[in-house]
């Protein structure tokens, strides 16, 4: 309700134009308005949805609201889609983005990556009915992932994760759908095996989810890729990184994170182990 | 004829010819598909058997039932009163979209449940952007109109280009040029501004040619008429034009903003919550998303026929120098 409440505020004085704020001072706003504005997705449970009372919530959306605790701010939240937090375009209308985004090389050249907050796995998912068993059996078949993801990036064998070895792919597939979310690819595959597509890449939990959701799927094999969640900011301003970064290690140490993570995944992924 | 007159003849849905022709097309367009595997070939067993198995004898048997039914149906309806048919045909088609909708087996307590967020804070959003795009979009229109009218080279070519521009790209790029590509220039406007913004840039270029061609449809004579009498440009527009050119004006005005109302849908790519946001938003923990889109969908569609009906009294107000 905050996002809606400034928004209209804005809207109803008159149709305002904003001159943008300077480069390099992200902190200085953040600590002046005393909001961190944040940019999340709300199609994503649990990492960020709207709750019954018409609230963002989520993991994302409580990790958030700890690092505006702990730079002594309050937390608003903003969803423009995800194509637009990616591009990089933010113009001062939010302080850091939380999508449990994939660092990957192009990605590090628009953002500044202060903190991995979890860890998550890359896995195939097929439909029940589907023969497949291992990632190999679904060479030169059709693929559904979300656009301009890391999945995508996998399909297509373009994905490097900053500061880690490189990926080794263990199948290549014949034709990639993409999608404007991952729902979309979901919806298809539940049509059948081969009706729409021949199986999807999702991250781990999101798939248990769906199949905990009724969805007729499986998953096949083991996780493809350990992709590190990252808060992405842009490469403005030094101190506030250093401070985000300070953030999420101090709620590490006192195990809010975990707690978190427990939560709402149901076991702490937010460490390698 | 468009009018009543005196020259009585059948009607139509009563003439051999007609009901015979309209057999033959719907019995040939149902013998199209196979329709043999849907619940129409389950209620069609006792005749054909097994419906799977039935092969062409039951598409015939299943197109030639629909084709009667349809036909009956068509000549049944010529014998009420005017107001007596259109509301049976509303009646039937309702009930078909209500059976489609039953294949879907929605969950009917989850739509009730969150009916109340998706109109406190979708419908408001939408109407909120809507009508701030109309009053934007219908002052820019009749601007423009006036300048593509007038001999003024400057005036013509700016509004001959902002007509141009506006008109020639699809709407969703419009909102990304200025939620993105303004800010380049160092004006950063925030999503929902960007939106009414966008909106009332595109929908006034339309609207601008439908002024237009409301006002140069009003007969030249009209214009020598005022100049005869001294009127100047604002007093003839005033007194004599617009007044004439209101009624030719409005039907294709009120179409152009009801469809803005579902255009304004594309500002969700801003993240602004708006209806259908909220309805691609609140489905998605539970994955209920064809419930929230239909009961969204079922709002939009009564949104559009209030302004239908705004439209409607608008027009019989126009139209009383026609009535006998």
């Amino acid at each position: 309700m905050k996002t809606l409440t400034a928004t209209a505020l804005i809207a109803f004085g008159s149709v305002t134009f904003a001159i943008s704020a300077h480069a390099g001072e992200v902190l200085d706003r953040v600590l002046g308005k005393k909001t961190l504005t944040v940019a999340t997705s709300a199609n994503w449970h649990p990492a960020s949805f709207m709750n019954d009372k018409g609230q963002l919530d989520g993991f994302d959306v409580e990790v958030a609201k700890g690092i505006a605790k702990y730079l002594g701010v309050e937390a608003q939240f903003v969803t423009p889609g995800w194509d637009i937090i990616t591009s990089g375009h933010r113009e001062g209308r939010w302080d850091l983005s939380m999508g449990q985004m994939t660092p990957t090389a192009p990605r590090a050249k628009l953002f500044d990556f202060p903190a991995v907050y979890i860890y998550g796995n890359t896995v195939v998912v097929v439909h029940k009915d589907s023969k497949a068993t291992k990632p190999a059996d679904l060479d030169g078949k059709v693929m559904g992932v979300p656009a301009g993801s890391s999945e995508e990036n996998y399909l297509k064998h373009t994905l490097e994760i900053y500061n880690a070895p490189p990926v080794k792919y263990e199948f290549t597939p014949g034709e990639v759908k993409s999608y404007e979310s991952g729902s979309g690819a979901r919806d298809d595959l539940r049509l059948g095996d081969g009706v729409r597509l021949d199986g999807l890449l999702d991250e781990e939990l999101a798939a248990k989810e769906a199949i905990k959701a009724g969805y007729p799927f499986k998953i096949i094999g083991g996780s493809l890729v350990s992709t590190p969640a990252v808060i992405a900011v842009l490469h403005e301003d030094e101190e506030f990184s250093d401070k985000v970064a300070a953030a999420v290690k101090a709620m590490r140490e006192d195990g809010s994170l975990s707690k978190l993570s427990i939560k709402w995944y149901g076991s702490d992924y937010t460490a390698l182990k | 004829m468009l009018y009543p007159d005196t020259v009585e003849s059948e009607v139509l849905v009563h003439k051999p010819w007609f009901v015979g022709a309209t057999f033959v097309v719907v019995l040939a367009a149902f013998l199209m598909f196979n329709l043999t595997g849907t619940t129409m070939g389950e209620l069609m067993r006792p005749v054909i058997g097994n419906p799977l198995e039935s092969g062409l004898y039951g598409r015939f048997a299943i197109a030639f039932v629909i084709a009667v039914m349809f036909s009956l149906n068509l000549v049944l309806i010529g014998f009420v009163p005017l107001k007596l048919q259109i509301g049976v045909v509303w009646v039937e088609l309702l009930v078909l979209f209500i059976g489609f909708f039953n294949l879907f087996n929605l969950s009917l307590p989850f739509i009730w449940e969150k009916l109340p967020l998706l109109i406190s804070q979708g419908v408001l959003t939408t109407l909120f952007v809507s009508a701030l795009s109309l009053v934007f979009a219908s002052m820019i229109g009749i601007t423009a109109a006036i300048a593509k009218l007038s001999t003024n080279g400057f005036a013509y070519g700016l509004a001959s280009f902002y007509t141009s521009f506006f008109r020639g790209m699809p709407l969703l790029m419009q909102i990304y040029l200025i939620y993105l590509g303004l800010p380049q220039l160092g004006i950063v406007i925030n999503a929902v501004p960007s939106g009414i913004l966008a909106l009332s840039l595109c929908i006034g270029a339309y609207m601008t040619e439908i002024f237009r061609s409301g006002i140069a449809s009003i007969d030249r004579g009209q214009w020598e008429a005022s100049r005869s009498m001294g009127f100047g440009f604002v007093l003839t527009m005033r007194r004599i034009i617009l007044p004439q050119a209101l009624p030719i004006i409005i039907p294709p005005m009120g179409n152009t903003f009801i469809g803005m109302l579902k255009d304004s849908s594309l500002v969700s790519v801003l993240g602004v919550w708006e209806l259908t946001f909220m309805a691609r938003t609140i489905g998605q923990p539970t994955f209920h998303h064809m419930e929230m889109l239909i009961a969204a969908a079922m709002i939009y569609w009564l949104m559009s026929v209030c302004l239908e009906l705004v439209q409607g009294r608008i027009e019989r107000h126009y139209a009383r120098s026609k009535v006998r």
